[in-house]
């Protein structure tokens, strides 16, 4: 519809690739080595040290995929860019179960591009 | 439903499978974060969005900048595929 996708995660790209092949996804997985740009975007936290065990219990170990030990995470969060790098939409929640319906997005796209 | 209904009825579905140990430190490290002061600092709307410079999955290097010269971009923040 005329605007770019671009999704960021500090996992390392060998997952971003399985990801894209497991979900046939056909946008641009950006990885984040530290979580560095997340953290010019105000959304990096740290696992408390028991999260971490149950993390490590569940079998996901996110010193393998991220490639660093920090144990650190982006909170989830979407933002719209204008072509001018003005960001005219900003939804972040640090619970990670509650995510905006993605029709939110498409209509501020909807207003920008219009 | 929504996406918002689906996400709730996999949750759902985890927390009544999951050690109640487990599901217990989950929520209280999402009210601690909650709690934190986190948001305060998350860049909002009228801001100038950070520019930056990442590898894509085909490990090539992509700049915002690039992207921005011809069209809006939506940013998704995510966690990780697992």
């Amino acid at each position: 519809m005329g605007a770019e996708l671009l999704t960021i995660s500090p996992q390392q790209p060998e997952f971003n690739r399985e990801l894209i092949k497991e979900k046939n996804l056909t946008f641009d997985l950006l990885s984040d080595p530290g979580n560095r740009v997340a953290e010019t975007y105000g959304l990096v936290y740290a696992f408390p040290e028991d999260l971490k065990q149950i993390y490590l219990q569940f079998g996901i170990d996110l010193g393998k995929y991220n490639g660093d030990e920090s144990w650190t995470l982006p909170m989830p969060g979407r933002f719209v860019i204008d072509r001018s790098g003005i960001i005219k939409y900003a939804e972040v929640n640090p619970d990670y179960t509650v995510r905006p319906e993605p029709e939110e997005v498409i209509g501020i796209l909807k207003g920008l591009l219009s | 439903m929504t996406l918002q209904e689906k996400l709730n009825n996999l949750k759902a579905n985890f927390e009544k499978s999951a050690p109640k140990e487990a599901v217990d430190i989950m929520h209280r490290s999402t009210r601690d974060l909650s709690n934190s002061g986190i948001l305060e600092g998350v860049v909002r709307t009228g801001d100038i969005a950070p520019e930056f410079e990442l590898k894509d999955n085909n490990e090539k290097m992509i700049r915002l900048k690039d992207f921005l010269s011809k069209s809006p971009v939506v940013l998704s923040f995510y966690r990780g595929k697992w």
